[in-house]
């Protein structure tokens, strides 16, 4: 079998919790924090270090800002992201259609 | 034991191929739980809200009971709220610079399209023969016709607008589901209760059901969700 997909995958997306953030972003245009929170059943602090690496990766971009008085954090992928991740469901692709072939 | 390394390569290709296969599976249900239906539902509510009340009102005043003008006359308001709804939709959706015919916007559209088509074949139904969905034998007399269209007809959109909601509700914000449950016991409701009343009292039953349940709850939803509903959160 040829390593090579599974050695491109991108270690920043292939941890299951930051998949799952990207996952949920890759769908719509953004999600707040409390929804992302809610939707993976992650705790506050967890999800605040996942997406502080995405955001240091440049794949997630994050903007505060105020709704009815209370602060709103909203969650969206980067161009980059998006690609990133497009890029990641190849590979897992190639990895399934390499050994369906075999 | 000893294993040939043939065993090996086989059990790893297949659990990269598992590993993988499993991963985009988690992926797509993951993207399609977060694809949720997020237009602004508050304009909508507040305009069919406005729109069934209005209606009630002037049906009631100009006392349209009769079975062809009844569902003629409800089936304008429907189209006139339908398009009302498609043109709050689709300003929001040009607004943002999305498409109107979004994943989302599918999914709600389908899950709406075959109670509003049941309701609407059950119009046409009870329009053609209205003694047709009595309960009780036309030909022995009674008011089974009239209780039929003024009543038995208007619960029971209610309640396939209910449905559709609920159904909806799977795509959309927690409490259109709620809503959806709400709407199909008022008109379960409406349904025992119109078999108490005389002839005189179906048609105030039979706008006043349209007017609270298809006006009042719709208008109370909207302006609830015109305050609350995160803004400019589209999909």
């Amino acid at each position: 079998m040829n390593p090579e997909p599974f050695l491109q995958l991108d270690r920043v997306i292939h941890e299951k919790g930051r998949l799952a953030i990207m996952s949920m972003l890759a769908a719509t245009p953004s999600l707040s924090f409390t929804e992302l929170r809610d939707s993976l059943g992650m705790t506050d602090g967890n999800l605040t270090t996942h997406i502080r690496t995405l955001q240091e990766a440049g794949y997630l971009s994050v903007t505060k800002s105020f709704q009815n008085n209370r602060p709103h954090t909203a969650c969206a992928l980067t161009p980059a992201g998006q690609q990133a991740f497009r890029n990641y469901i190849n590979l897992l692709e190639a990895i399934v259609e390499q050994t369906k072939a075999k | 034991m000893r294993l040939a390394n043939s065993d090996f390569v086989v059990q790893s290709k297949s659990m990269h191929s598992n590993w993988a296969a499993d991963h985009l599976q988690v992926i797509r249900t993951l993207m399609e739980r977060s694809a949720l239906y997020r237009r602004a539902l508050a304009p909508i509510m507040i305009f069919v809200g406005l729109a069934g009340l209005a209606a009630a009102g002037l049906g009631w005043a100009l006392r349209i009971s009769q079975p062809v003008s009844f569902v003629a006359y409800w089936y304008g308001v429907g189209l006139i709220g339908l398009g009302g709804a498609f043109v709050l939709v689709r300003r929001q959706a040009w607004k943002q610079a999305e498409p109107f015919w979004s994943p989302p916007t599918r999914r709600v559209a389908q899950a709406f399209l075959p109670p509003l088509t049941a309701g609407f074949i059950l119009g046409v139904v009870a329009l053609f023969k209205p003694s047709g969905l009595s309960p009780a034998d036309p030909a022995a007399g009674g008011c089974a016709p009239l209780w039929t269209v003024l009543v038995g007809l208007p619960a029971s959109w209610v309640i396939l607008y209910g449905c559709a909601l609920h159904a909806a509700g799977f795509f959309m914000q927690r409490g259109i589901r709620l809503f959806g449950w709400g709407l199909m016991l008022g008109g379960c409701g409406c349904l025992l209760l119109g078999h108490r009343l005389a002839d005189a009292e179906l048609l105030c039953l039979s706008y006043g059901l349209m007017g609270a349940l298809f006006g009042a709850t719709h208008l109370a939803y909207g302006i609830y969700l015109h305050f609350t509903e995160p803004r400019g959160n589209a999909t």
